[in-house]
């Protein structure tokens, strides 16, 4: 008898330090989210809503219905929203703390646009060059907002 | 080049996409212009040329296509196909697990001797069997002629590979990085060549037609097969061409002279 409340209060005791424990680390920080210039193509909170909807229509009507001078498109997510390092080279927007990757990983939730998707954007111009001046902007019909960002110097265009 | 589309949906530009009803109608087209050959119960031969000619859609305004002289091609020149690599982020590597979009075909009748070198890719066929076979309808034919395959859809099950005559189809079986943002690609799904759809979209050229073209041997030749008046299809009214194994019916979009 002696035993078994022995070990009942060897329990409770695990149980109170471990909700101690919990208590001082505190809720799972909010994610920290890297800011792009200018203007998103819809209001933030829109975006946060139904970005998921909106990429998954988009992406339908692109591939199969050659809607592509859309503003939802992922490259144009990615043209904004990649940070660069130091040196000025474009940083994957899935790496850790990077736009995508901050909240998903809060929220948990795996997304896999980027194993197929690029995550960096890139100058067709240096990828056996389309040609012409004119050819990167019709090629991706990019807001003219976002153009300088395929447009200038670095692998993905600077900030 | 059909420039006066360039921008607008292409739904829009086609008339009479099928609708269900018209579908419904094919389908029984067909079955009353099929020769079905019973070999055992369950196992039946349709004739596939009867098949497919009684559910012919209405010609659309746009097809694109490409003509290939294999005359002017140059043996040893594979500059097509480095441009292909270079422009969809394909590793130049020819390894048996890399993706191929396009590849140099010689040729040699042993009779002769008679030796030809050209480039064969997928021939975005009108009736293609990557896309009667798809269990999803991830590989599908656009109203433009060019065929693709929707990689979301895809479930990788590598029919279209088995089922494609010309083995234009590849199937990327490794993690991907370093893609294109205009050529998204990644493991688990099947890929062939998509006629540079961004760059066709935006009024140029496929890669490989401009790489041929700076090269300097203009074997190769692009445009809308169904416009009378564009280069190509001026040029096919006046030569003698072919397409590879035209007698499955298919249709290919590849037209090739001098084989």
């Amino acid at each position: 008898m002696h035993a078994r409340a022995g070990v009942l209060a060897v329990l409770l005791v695990v149980l109170a330090l471990g909700a101690v424990w919990a208590t001082h680390q505190g809720p799972v920080p909010m994610p920290v989210i890297p800011r792009a210039p200018g203007h998103c193509v819809l209001p933030t909170a829109s975006m946060r809503r139904t970005h998921m909807m909106l990429l998954r229509a988009v992406r339908e009507e692109i591939v199969r219905h050659d809607a592509r001078d859309t503003r939802f498109r992922i490259t144009h997510c990615v043209a904004c929203h990649v940070e660069h390092t130091a040196s000025g080279q474009p940083i994957p927007v899935n790496a850790p703390g990077q736009f995508c990757a901050t909240c998903h990983t809060y929220v948990g939730v795996h997304i896999d646009c980027f194993a197929c998707h690029a995550a960096v954007p890139r100058n067709p111009m240096k990828f056996g060059g389309i040609g012409g001046s004119n050819s990167v902007q019709a090629a991706f019909r990019i807001p003219q907002a976002l153009r300088g960002r395929f447009l200038s110097g670095g692998a993905g265009g600077g900030r | 080049m059909n420039d006066e589309r360039r921008g607008q949906p292409l739904i829009d530009a086609v008339a009479g996409d099928e609708a269900p009803d018209s579908a419904r109608r094919r389908l029984l087209k067909m079955a009353g212009a099929a020769v079905a050959l019973t070999l055992a119960p369950g196992v039946t031969v349709l004739a596939r040329d009867l098949v497919l000619k009684g559910g012919r859609k209405a010609r659309s305004p746009v097809r694109y296509g490409l003509l290939i002289d294999a005359n002017a091609c140059k043996t040893g020149c594979d500059a097509c196909v480095r441009a292909c690599q270079d422009y969809n982020g394909l590793s130049h590597d020819p390894g048996p697990d890399n993706a191929q979009w396009i590849r140099k075909v010689t040729i040699t009748d042993p009779g002769t001797g008679f030796t030809r070198s050209f480039p064969v890719m997928c021939q975005h066929c009108e009736d293609g069997a990557c896309v009667d076979v798809c269990p999803t309808g991830a590989s599908f034919r656009r109203p433009d002629g060019i065929v693709l395959v929707d990689k979301h859809r895809c479930i990788g099950c590598r029919y279209c590979l088995m089922a494609c005559p010309y083995k234009a189809r590849s199937f990327v079986g490794r993690v991907v990085t370093d893609q294109r943002p205009w050529a998204p690609r990644g493991k688990g799904t099947a890929e062939g060549c998509t006629m540079c759809v961004e760059r066709v979209m935006a009024g140029k050229q496929p890669a490989c037609v401009a790489a041929c073209q700076k090269a300097g041997h203009k074997a190769m030749m692009f445009g809308n097969l169904h416009d009378p008046k564009s280069a190509i299809a001026v040029r096919l009214s006046k030569v003698a061409t072919t397409t590879i194994r035209a007698d499955l019916g298919m249709g290919p979009g590849v037209h090739y002279r001098g084989i």
